[in-house]
């Protein structure tokens, strides 16, 4: 039996509004309307592995989040993690479970965050030396020492998302749930932030499954990747073959000295001026790249040239845009 | 325990960041139910009795009653304000950890402002007793005791009611609050003050008559309803059965818990 495993996993909800029309009766009538916010999906998980889940807003990432935590009890459909049933035996679940919601705090807000990771020694009922070990370690690898005695209200984000992290890495989960965890956060605190859940994962094999918008975040951590898509599990595989099926184009921008005539390049390669500069857009599967730079060399004498690749995000935007979302 | 305890400790320490906030609200407290105590005076110097009570026997009753609901807001804030953390997400955070659900409920909030609720109404019973000459006994103790601990937990099954209404519905419903708040209010006088249907309210639905009042018309010497003693002992048990009645239902509740969007 693999870690986690969900089977046909499905999660509706039922949501009365008020009729648009029908005059008086609007009062009292109420329509029903039938939400699928997760529709039979079926995955697994191994020990030590680090999955990112992505897709729109509204696709259905938080609602698994919360049925694989427990949070919500499924319409349909099971999962076990580490053969365990998250909604029926809760408490023993939660137990081996970290989770951090990066909108959400879960210290406490008005005390010294010692204070909370003390509460969370008896919340966990751990070992005093244990759980001492493991504050220095996290202490240290989050950089918290110099805050410590301050109240969570008083911290930046980015110190509270650290925080936060060693809230829910102190007692040692075999799993953990990010959602969001890099949101808000400035480029020197994403970059540590990946650097340091590589390192759990990688040290304590530490599973993580985590939700993200931000697109690097999953280029950094994740190897594996589900797409979510209106409650459906769209994608479940490779994140570098998911690119790879959506990152046809490419460009090169380059600036001439002197004249350069352009107008005999090929109607593969599609061109725009902007400024000195001209961008020139093709797919490498249409013409090789050989052969458009043989035609760019052949244009004039070039000054610059840079090829780039597309960004992510807009790789993402076609694959939702091919999905239908 | 030791859990309930330092969540209660952690809580204390919020509260203590702000202090100036902390007494001024105690002291609106202490001046909002003083006031209730005093339109109880007036009331009862104008009119010596009501029914076959006295003016002093009626202030045992409002101060014992006073106490408890006081008492309650304060250790059970968690569960009467619990309608909130469903909406805010704090119920979710709770779910994420491996404790009992109604403790960490419980050691979510409290609310320490009530001191001054508590404090008028221990007064108003120091007060009546001076005055009564209550032949003190061991069993008279014990079932003012008894009175007290069948109220604090009938008032929690009441808070309870809310608390799981509002599982399935955003916007909880007031009508419980005739239950609480207006139970409070009635069951500050003896029920037997009362027409039929609200006795039968208050003696069936929420029995405030048989776990906070026929233990305490005992102490006073005039027992209601003229129940035999045994089970003016048992009477005031209906308190804590209908909190565990009510967590069951709560617990029901959770199942459906839909959580908010992130």
């Amino acid at each position: 039996m693999r870690f986690l495993e969900a089977e046909g996993l499905s999660k509706t909800y039922i949501r009365r509004c008020k009729p648009k029309d029908g005059g008086i009766s609007r009062l009292w009538k109420r329509d029903t309307q039938v939400i699928n916010a997760l529709q039979d999906a079926s995955f697994s998980v191994d020990e030590g592995e680090l999955v990112g889940l992505i897709g729109p807003n509204g696709a259905g990432k938080s609602t698994t989040v919360k049925l694989l935590t427990g949070i919500l009890t499924p319409t349909g459909g099971t999962c076990r993690v580490d053969g365990r049933v998250p909604w029926l035996e809760r408490r023993e679940h939660v137990r081996h479970l970290g989770a951090v919601f990066g909108q959400r705090t879960q210290l406490w807000w008005d005390v010294p965050i010692h204070d909370s990771f003390l509460l969370l020694r008896d919340v966990y009922s751990m070992d005093k030396a244990a759980w001492q070990r493991r504050l220095d370690e996290l202490v240290d690898a989050l950089d918290l020492e110099e805050f410590l005695h301050t109240p969570l209200r008083q911290l930046s984000l980015g110190q509270r998302m650290r925080a936060e992290l060693c809230g829910s890495l102190l007692h040692q989960p075999r799993l953990l749930f990010l959602d969001e965890p890099t949101i808000g956060l400035d480029a020197v605190s994403k970059l540590k932030l990946r650097a340091f859940l590589k390192e759990e994962n990688r040290q304590r094999g530490t599973t993580i499954l985590l939700t993200t918008h931000d697109m690097e975040d999953m280029l950094a951590l994740c190897q594996r990747v589900m797409v979510l898509g209106r409650g459906k599990l769209l994608y479940d595989g490779q994140l570098d073959a998911l690119l790879r099926r959506y990152d046809t184009v490419h460009t090169l921008r380059c600036t001439f000295d002197g004249q350069a005539d352009l107008s005999r390049l090929p109607a593969a390669i599609h061109q725009e001026r902007d400024g000195e500069a001209y961008a020139l857009t093709f797919a490498p599967a249409e013409i090789p790249t050989r052969e458009v730079l043989s035609h760019v060399l052949a244009c004039g004498t070039i000054r610059e040239m840079t090829l780039k690749e597309q960004n992510i995000d807009h790789l993402i935007a076609r694959m939702y845009e091919e999905m239908q979302l | 325990m030791r859990y309930l305890y330092h969540a209660m400790c952690m809580n204390l320490k919020s509260i203590a960041q702000y202090r100036a906030s902390f007494l001024m609200q105690n002291i609106a407290q202490f001046v909002m139910v003083g006031g209730e105590f005093l339109a109880v005076v007036v009331l009862m110097t104008r009119f010596t009795s009501a029914g076959q009570w006295s003016a002093d026997e009626i202030m045992f009753f409002w101060g014992v009653m006073q106490f408890t609901f006081a008492l309650c807001e304060c250790l059970g804030r968690g569960i009467s304000t619990f309608a909130y953390y469903v909406g805010s997400g704090d119920f979710d955070t709770m779910l994420l950890r491996p404790r009992p659900l109604m403790q960490q409920v419980m050691g979510h909030r409290l609310d320490p402002r009530r001191l001054g609720g508590m404090i008028v109404g221990g007064g108003a019973i120091a007060l009546s007793c001076a005055r009564l000459n209550i032949p003190w006994t061991a069993e008279r103790l014990g079932l003012t005791l008894m009175a007290a601990v069948g109220g604090f937990f009938l008032i929690l099954g009441l808070f309870l009611i809310e608390a799981t209404v509002s599982f399935f519905s955003v916007r909880s419903i007031e009508m419980v609050n005739v239950l609480t708040y207006g139970g409070r209010a009635t069951c500050q006088y003896p029920s037997d003050l009362y027409p039929r249907p609200l006795r039968i309210l208050f003696t069936w639905v929420a029995p405030f008559a048989l776990s906070m009042h026929l233990p305490i018309s005992y102490v006073l010497g005039k027992p209601l309803f003229h129940v035999p003693t045994a089970l003016v002992w048992l009477a005031p048990l209906a308190g804590p059965l209908f909190f565990l009645m009510m967590t069951r239902v709560w617990h029901v509740g959770v199942r459906h818990y839909r959580s908010t969007g992130t």
